[in-house]
């Protein structure tokens, strides 16, 4: 009796520390995209290189995360509810390193551009920075939360920064036409754009995760309109 | 309980009756016994003596007699054993008397006695025998015999009697039980009741058993165990409630975290600093709560370190919140050991003042150098020669008297302000009619305007209540306020003043038809140094301090400014004043 107490209150253990390592990884890759985007707007070069160096302590918690969850997996054989859990994070684990890598790119993206005249003020980029932190903020929020509604709120975003980019992308072709000088710029702002509609991606499919985590049903491939609204509602089904 | 005990008592008196009266029974009864016995025996043998005077022939032939005498059964046998005469008919039949243990004692010893049962009576017999001697020779033996059915009577009398006082000693000790358990559990009871309270935590008051014995000195303890026990338990809750009243009502944000890392009690203070955003944080660990990378790391720092850790951490963004968080160790009170305390002190405001205070340091310290480089430069070149040039020079002077002249506004201006702000400005609030104010301010302004052809120009109602002003400060109010919408006017534009009664108020509206703010911009005029286009403004020899002042003064004054701009169409500038009301009416 006592014996299986100790057990299982050790394998919750395991289970919280996955959880707890999950959350500091979106805080670190939370503040990287906060950096970068300040780095991008105020045009400090120094801030963007913290985040270039920081990124190695993302992959470092990035494979520590990976190796508990799979020895959690081959050691304790977890069923149902934390199966899922296990299998959710580890995806989500995913998410956040690319997410990390992104936030680099741009990174390197922003010292080239300060080496240069900034080509236009920016309106639509912290925009579209500012949604895809709060999409990550927000599917973390509900993954601690198990919030399914919120989840699928988080999932409807993906829209917004898709036009915010294509917006970006035709404003830059006018100024690439009227002036090959700012081609250079334009081409790296693009990039910074289109990293940014990514790292929306893999917030997105946090979201799609704990979406599945808490509901079992598999949202990844479908777009945020086509799930029914009632998703969350819908009775747990084992996977 | 009352049942039990009365068991128990009733219990131990019935088995002590019991015994005393198995004993008295058991040894009266053999007394009894003995004693009859002994006084029939020696009555069987006063009349065997006196029958064995007589020769054996005449004692057989007078049997019959002797029986009804001596009330007993009476045998003769011959020195053989043979029955010579017997007065029990049922007896004749037995042959030889000589091998019964009563005869065989007689001849020995010379009488012999025996307690047999015998058949035919039914009944224990006492048999007597004695010899009949004929000189040196025994002769014969007379025997007498009777039943002991007296002995057994009487025992059985004697075991009625203490049967019945046992019934009675039974019903006594069944009252006497009752009584003594009744008065045994009656204070226990009472205990069981006031401990039962106790249990329940309601006021117990104080026991009432004043006896002597031993359970009087139990409700003595009892009673002074509770006074010390309710003696505790009031001290605990008075400092129970002074901790409860710093942890709940202090400002600043209070965390407990478990030893498992999870918030375990967080005050009001911590709940009102955070607000609804990060939702129901009790439970959580401090990463799931607020997923904020610095706290972390500040706790990730004093575990490694065990010190306490003081940090200033951001949370949010719109707005931001800056606290200083401190982080330590609970040490030294049982039951919290290995718990970790989180102090959060909002410093928000702290550090937008010492933002605002940097800013002001910079702003003043640009405002200054613009007009002292000009004058530098100028006096640098007079000095190379150009004041050889009188023409030139006089120039170069209109110049520098011109920066010194914003120079001097300047420092005038922030003279006004620091003396507003420290409270040094001495106010003469009287009684203001707007009329003859706003002539004399706007002969002031007359000129300036005239020069950009623009239309200036007051509607001062008749029959306006007077106003509760400083006059000075009420003119340089409206100087600052017209003198602006001059400024930020295009030529050939207009510039009204009005005024209307509004309730327990005056209301100047100033409108111009310049080019207009902004609308994100009209919260920040009232800041020092602010403009919204920095170099027209000083082009127009503004020092981005006049709308501070009106702003201060209008605070002074108990008044109010609303500012309402469209861009490109003009801006119109409110000013509410409170109607003078005479301190006896």
């Amino acid at each position: 009796m006592e014996e299986t107490r100790r057990t299982i209150t050790h394998y919750e253990r395991e289970l919280q520390e996955i959880k707890q390592n999950l959350l500091y990884l979106g805080a670190l890759t939370e503040k990287a995209i906060e950096n970068v985007t300040a780095s991008l707007l105020e045009r400090k070069s120094d801030v963007a290189r913290q985040v270039i160096e920081g990124d190695a302590e993302i992959d470092r918690l990035d494979t520590d995360i990976e190796e508990q969850c799979i020895r959690l997996l081959a050691l304790r054989q977890p069923i149902a509810r934390d199966l899922r859990f296990i299998t959710t994070a580890i995806k989500i684990n995913g998410h956040l390193e690319r997410i990390g890598d992104m936030a680099v790119n741009i990174a390197e993206r922003v010292l080239a551009l300060n080496e240069e005249p900034q080509l236009k003020p920016y309106i639509d980029l912290p925009r579209m920075a500012e949604i895809a932190r709060e999409m990550i903020r927000g599917s973390l929020d509900a993954f601690v939360r198990e919030d399914c509604q919120l989840a699928n709120s988080i999932r409807r975003k993906d829209a917004e920064i898709d036009t915010l980019n294509e917006q970006i992308f035709r404003e830059l072709l006018t100024f690439m036409l009227e002036d090959a000088r700012t081609i250079h710029r334009a081409l790296l702002i693009m990039q910074v754009s289109k990293n940014l509609e990514r790292i929306a991606d893999h917030a997105k499919g946090i979201a799609d995760m704990v979406v599945y985590m808490v509901t079992g049903i598999n949202v990844r491939h479908q777009w945020p309109g086509e799930t029914p609204d009632d998703v969350c509602d819908t009775k747990r089904q084992q996977p | 309980m009352h049942g039990k005990l009365f068991l128990k008592i009733f219990g131990s008196y019935l088995v002590i009756a019991a015994i005393a009266i198995g004993v008295v029974g058991f040894l009266v009864g053999n007394q009894i016994r003995e004693k009859l016995d002994r006084q029939i025996e020696a009555e069987l043998f006063a009349y065997a003596r006196i029958v064995e005077l007589a020769p054996v022939r005449e004692v057989a032939q007078r049997a019959e007699e002797i029986a009804r005498i001596t009330l007993a059964r009476v045998t003769v046998i011959d020195r053989d054993g043979t029955v010579i005469a017997e007065t029990d008919r049922d007896a004749l039949a037995i042959g030889s008397h000589f091998d019964r243990p009563e005869i065989q004692e007689a001849r020995v010893r010379g009488k012999g006695t025996a307690v047999r049962y015998s058949q035919t009576v039914g009944e224990e017999m006492k048999y007597v025998a004695l010899p009949i001697r004929k000189g040196d020779q025994i002769a014969g033996y007379i025997r007498l015999a009777r039943p002991l059915v007296e002995v057994r009577r009487s025992v059985e009398a004697f075991t009625g009697i203490l049967l019945r006082s046992f019934l009675v000693i039974l019903a006594l000790s069944v009252a006497a039980a009752l009584f003594f358990s009744r008065r045994l559990t009656a204070p226990i009871r009472e205990m069981e009741r006031f401990t039962e309270r106790l249990r329940r935590g309601e006021a117990p008051g104080t026991l009432l058993i004043r006896t002597p014995d031993e359970i009087g000195l139990l409700a003595e303890n009892i009673n002074y165990i509770v006074e010390e026990l309710q003696k505790r338990i009031d001290a605990l809750q008075e400092e129970k409630a002074k901790v409860e009243a710093a942890f709940s009502s202090a400002m600043d944000g209070v965390l407990l975290l478990g030893i498992d890392g999870k918030i375990e009690t967080l005050n009001q203070g911590m709940r009102s600093l955070i607000g609804e955003r990060y939702g129901e944080i009790a439970g959580k660990t401090p990463l799931e709560a607020f997923r904020n990378l610095d706290l972390q790391k500040a706790l990730d720092q004093h575990r490694a370190s065990g010190r306490p850790v003081s940090q200033e951490i951001v949370f949010g963004e719109e707005p931001p919140h800056v606290f200083d968080v401190a982080i330590s160790g609970v040490r030294g009170v049982s039951g919290s050991e290995g718990k970790t305390l989180l102090v959060f002190h909002d410093v928000t405001r702290l550090k937008k003042l010492e933002r605002m205070r940097v800013d002001f340091v910079a702003n003043v310290t640009h405002e200054i150098k613009t007009p002292l480089t000009a004058i530098l430069g100028f006096v640098e070149t007079l000095q190379e020669g150009a004041i050889e040039d009188r023409e030139t020079a006089r120039k170069f002077l209109g110049t520098i008297a011109r920066h010194a002249e914003r120079l001097n506004r300047l420092v005038e201006d922030l003279l006004t302000i620091s003396n507003i702000e420290l409270g040094e400005m001495r106010f003469c609030f009287e009684s203001v009619a707007l009329s003859g104010i706003v002539q004399s301010v706007m002969h002031i302004l007359h000129v300036k305007a005239q020069e950009k052809r623009i239309d200036l120009a007051a509607e001062i109602p008749d029959g306006l209540p007077p106003i509760r002003a400083d006059r000075d400060r009420l003119s340089q109010i409206l100087i600052n306020v017209l003198d602006n919408a001059v400024k930020f006017t295009p030529e050939g534009g207009r510039v009204r003043l009005s005024a209307a009664a509004a309730g327990d108020e005056v209301l100047l509206r100033i409108a111009d038809t310049g080019i207009g703010v902004p609308r994100d911009e009209i919260g920040r005029l009232g800041e020092r140094f602010y403009r919204v286009d920095k170099t027209r403004s000083r082009e127009l020899g503004g020092t981005g301090l006049g709308l501070s002042i009106v702003k201060h003064l209008m605070a002074a004054h108990r008044g109010r400014l609303e500012i309402e701009s469209q861009l490109g169409r003009g801006t119109t500038v409110s000013l509410y004043f409170p109607v003078f009301r005479d301190a006896s009416s």
